[in-house]
């Protein structure tokens, strides 16, 4: 056990270099690096000027070089302004004196640098962010998986009723709804003064203050699209199961309907959607997107577009760390958790 | 020891009056004509027999207003390029001179000026007892420091150098010596090599901040100021929040009352209207900066309060002359250019692209509410002149693309236009671009439309954006014929003499095709009611003193 986490862990440090390094790459090729220097220093500024202002910030080195920088494995640069003397470089922070400054500050040093956009370290701005959609996931969890295993469950015990069909129709309709739709409609209908105003419209206050009434419509509006996915995957390991040599052995053993369902078939149905509830979670981090955007609540996904948009090098980069981390995390406890869900599976 | 005689009233101004007494020019454009002349706001309404429009009045203290607007980054503020940002740090960085909605100019950080009547003198009387955070008076030579800062012209993005331009040597690229002189400790002096008239309107606009000495601008935020409030928290993209400095007493209270407000949170809705909608709907914001297009409709009918200010504000479709499209600079051919102002009908434009909310403009990027307005005769409309002179220049198959911004006006005002050149045969490709990317090369894009803010006097937005080599010249135009009447226009004091050197420069800006300017925009803003003094700025400045509660 102790061993098979070493290695995911290893592939997880593996994965997360490669993708670095392709992020890094792509936010580094000249187009994107010029784009910054506008952003940042004058939308008006000449081609000379933006050479000079990306070479003095030592984004106009060798590729390995400021790879390497990140990582804290290369000296970070420093430039000597030559009008006043001063000397300004990747370690030195405002105020320090560039011969205490360290030579190295990357990600092995836990610096994960300056954000461009946000005018603030990464790390904390990546934190914050992801706090904020660690509370909607959560939330969106507690919503989603009861009501989908209780749908999938109750609809997969008798293939073909009444129940089953209009309960699978409520799961494939939820699941077809984009969240761009289905968002738009529950902001119209629930939240404005063209429908009734049951909730509200925006998630912005739900940053410091989530409420009912202001954080129901982002969480429900996710949720939806969810329910529906892991409820049909639910009940058809559920009809399988149902189905299965033992279940026909315990009915005609005499055993109640009830407990067929709740101590033989449930534990062994659920070993599919688990899988499927666990792959939700990167899903969700990058899934967000939309809805963040929709509801102006600023996690995750809205940093990942802020930060895309404004080519935001060292924030794009801590981000896919952390989606690799989720990704990776997540896979971890769903093998792990196969395990206790069904014996004959061993870890090595 | 002022050097301003009170009784002393400019004898341009006299004549402005009688101007308008005989309905030459209307009551705005005087108050804009007698104030740049250094008559206080208070003597220009005496001589025309009116009293000022004031918001405040039933303002109670306290309480704290939720605002809907964009956080910006921080940037010292000459090279700001948003008001946004001006916005964030006005309650703690002030301003010389203020503008105000009825045109007027009144003296914040100046007690007086006076504008010599060759226009070739300008004396800044600053005003005493105006206190920095660490205790010290505001003196003559905190003015004058500011101001040569704004002469620097090789500072990257400078916007400042373009308003003081008059005062910049050529050669050295910062201030002329001694063209900014400290008479005494409280009066500073410019000495123009020649006429200016728009310098002290310069001095009003948002990158004319004053800032300390200390000024650090790695740490602007913690950067002591002169003003009531102070930013306390920023978050960029998310939220801002001003509070009023505890214990601290304020120049402008006894002169103009305020402030009355705690605190101001500025909250990031993005830039999507219905957005701001859903926030005016779950009661999250109190005031919006600006309400756009059919919206402004939408907002109406929800019992916000409307506030309503005509401009100068605009949004011109313009070609880049100098940018190649396929190695060739093919908008360097006049009658490319004439065409896509031939088969253009600016009445159509504003009427689907904004709702008949405005004025239609005549493409020479000079309103009516500018007092040196010539009215010329409408533009001509003739898509089939635009057609000939597209096959003239050989460009009839070439396949135009027409850039805009995304968002609710200008979108569908280009989209109007664009509507209307292919009535007439132009082929023209639309492209669209979100907001965060648009803004990056906005001056260099081949065919496009831009955005522009109102600016009190007609030449000041023509030597900021049509003269060559100007950083916001995003036509590349570039014509000796207009730059020296533009000069010329900017050495004139009276305005009824510049009219005439002002028609001839918006003939040659209608004859080069210069711009496709459909409209002249009023701007909205909604508030919940119960708020005193939060509608719209002319130029979206935030008066924060003067925002309360209704008592």
């Amino acid at each position: 056990m102790g061993l098979f986490i070493l290695r995911r862990v290893g592939v997880m440090l593996l994965t997360a270099l490669c993708l670095t390094f392709i992020v890094f790459f792509l936010t580094n090729l000249y187009p994107n690096l010029e784009k910054l220097a506008k952003t940042q220093g004058n939308m008006r500024m000449t081609d000379e000027q933006v050479d000079s202002w990306l070479s003095e910030r030592g984004y106009l080195d060798p590729l390995p070089v400021k790879y390497g920088r990140w990582l804290g494995v290369v000296p970070g640069w420093t430039f000597e302004d030559p009008d006043d003397g001063k000397v300004r470089g990747r370690c030195i922070e405002p105020g320090m004196d560039p011969a205490e400054a360290p030579r190295y500050c990357g990600i092995l040093q836990g610096d994960w640098g300056f954000s461009t956009v946000f005018k603030d370290e990464v790390g904390t701005v990546t934190a914050n962010r992801l706090a904020l959609t660690g509370k909607l996931m959560f939330w969106v969890m507690v919503l989603m998986v009861p009501s989908a295993l209780l749908i999938g469950v109750l609809a997969g015990m008798r293939e073909g009723s009444k129940l089953d069909r209009s309960l699978s129709t409520f799961s494939i309709a939820s699941t077809a709804t984009p969240e761009y739709v289905s968002g738009v409609i529950f902001i119209t209908l629930l939240a404005s003064s063209s429908g009734v105003k049951w909730f509200k419209g925006t998630a912005t206050s739900a940053a410091d203050n989530a409420t009912f009434e202001n954080f129901f419509l982002p969480v429900l509006t996710i949720a939806l699209y969810g329910v529906g996915y892991i409820a049909r995957m639910t009940r058809a390991s559920m009809t399988e199961v149902m189905t299965a040599q033992y279940i026909r052995t315990a009915r005609l053993k005499g055993v109640s309907f009830r407990n067929i369902v709740l101590k033989h078939a449930l534990r062994n149905a659920l070993i599919a959607p688990f899988t499927v509830i666990m792959l939700q979670f990167p899903w969700l981090l990058n899934g967000v997107v939309i809805v963040e955007t929709l509801f102006n609540y600023k996690g995750f996904g809205w940093t990942l577009v802020q930060a895309a948009g404004n080519n935001d090098i060292e924030l794009l980069l801590a981000c896919s760390v952390a989606a690799v981390f989720v990704v990776l995390v997540t896979q971890l406890i769903s093998d792990i958790g196969y395990v206790f869900l069904n014996p004959r599976i061993r870890i090595a | 020891m002022t050097i301003t005689n009170p009784s002393r009233i400019h004898p341009a101004a006299k004549m402005h009056a009688e101007e308008l007494a005989e309905g030459k020019i209307s009551r705005r454009e005087f108050l804009t004509r007698a104030t740049a002349l250094g008559v206080t706001t208070a003597a220009a309404y005496n001589m025309i027999g009116a009293t000022p429009a004031e918001a405040g009045g039933h303002a109670k203290m306290g309480g704290t207003i939720r605002y809907q607007m964009e956080v910006r980054g921080l940037k010292e503020p000459r090279v700001y390029d948003w008001p946004q940002i001006a916005n964030l740090m006005r309650g703690n960085f002030e301003y010389l001179v203020e503008y105000n909605n009825d045109g007027s100019v009144r003296g914040m950080l100046l007690e007086s000026w006076d504008v010599s009547d060759d226009a070739k003198t300008v004396v800044l009387n600053v005003r005493t007892g105006v206190m920095w955070d660490d205790g010290t008076e505001l003196t003559a030579e905190d003015v004058a420091r500011n101001i040569a800062g704004w002469c620097e012209k090789d500072v990257e993005g400078n916007s400042m150098a373009g308003r003081m331009n008059t005062l910049i040597d050529p050669d050295t690229n910062v201030a002329i010596e001694g063209a900014i002189e400290v008479v005494d400790s409280h009066t500073v002096r410019l000495n123009l090599p020649k006429p200016d008239i728009t310098i002290m309107v310069g001095m009003a606009d948002y990158p004319a901040a004053i800032i300390p000495a200390d000024f650090d601008a790695d740490d602007i935020i913690n950067s002591q100021g002169t003003g009531p409030f102070k930013l306390m928290e920023l978050e960029v993209g998310v939220k801002a929040r001003l509070e009023r400095k505890p214990d601290h007493t304020w120049w402008g209270t006894e002169i103009y009352g305020g402030p009355f407000l705690d605190a101001i949170e500025y909250i990031d809705y993005g830039t999507d209207p219905s957005a701001f909608l859903a926030a005016f709907d779950a009661e999250e914001i109190d005031s919006l900066y600006e309400s756009v297009g059919e919206f402004i409709d939408v907002m109406d009918s929800l019992e916000l309060e409307r506030s309503e200010v005509v401009t100068g504000a605009t949004m011109v479709i313009r070609t880049n002359q100098a940018t190649e499209v396929d190695g060739k600079a093919i908008y360097a051919d006049k009658r490319v250019r004439q065409a896509f102002a031939l088969s253009v009908n600016n009445d159509v434009v504003l009427e689907l692209g904004y709702g008949n909310r405005g004025v239609p403009a005549e493409n020479h990027h000079v309103a009516p509410v500018h007092p040196e307005y010539a009215e010329l005769p409408k533009p001509e409309y003739n898509p089939e002149k635009a057609l000939a002179l597209m096959e003239e220049a050989g460009m009839a198959d070439f396949e135009h693309e027409l850039i805009s911004i995304d968002d609710d006006w200008r979108k569908n005002s280009t989209d109007a236009a664009a509507a209307m050149m292919r009535d007439a045969g132009l082929n023209i490709k639309r492209t669209i671009l979100p907001g965060s990317t648009f803004w990056n090369d906005w001056a260099k894009y081949p065919f496009s439309s831009t955005s522009w803010n109102h600016r009190p006097l007609g030449v000041q937005v023509l030597a900021l954006a049509y003269r060559s080599g100007e950083a916001w010249n995003e036509s590349a135009f570039s014509n000796a014929e207009f730059d020296s009447l533009l000069g010329e226009g900017l050495s004139i004091a009276d305005a009824d003499a510049r009219r005439e050197v002002m028609a001839k420069i918006q003939m040659v800006m209608q004859e080069e095709g210069v711009i496709v300017q459909p409209y002249w925009r009023s701007l909205y803003n909604h508030s919940r009611p119960g708020w005193v003094g939060t509608g719209i700025h002319i130029s979206y400045e935030h008066h924060h003193y003067k925002w309360a509660m209704a008592a």
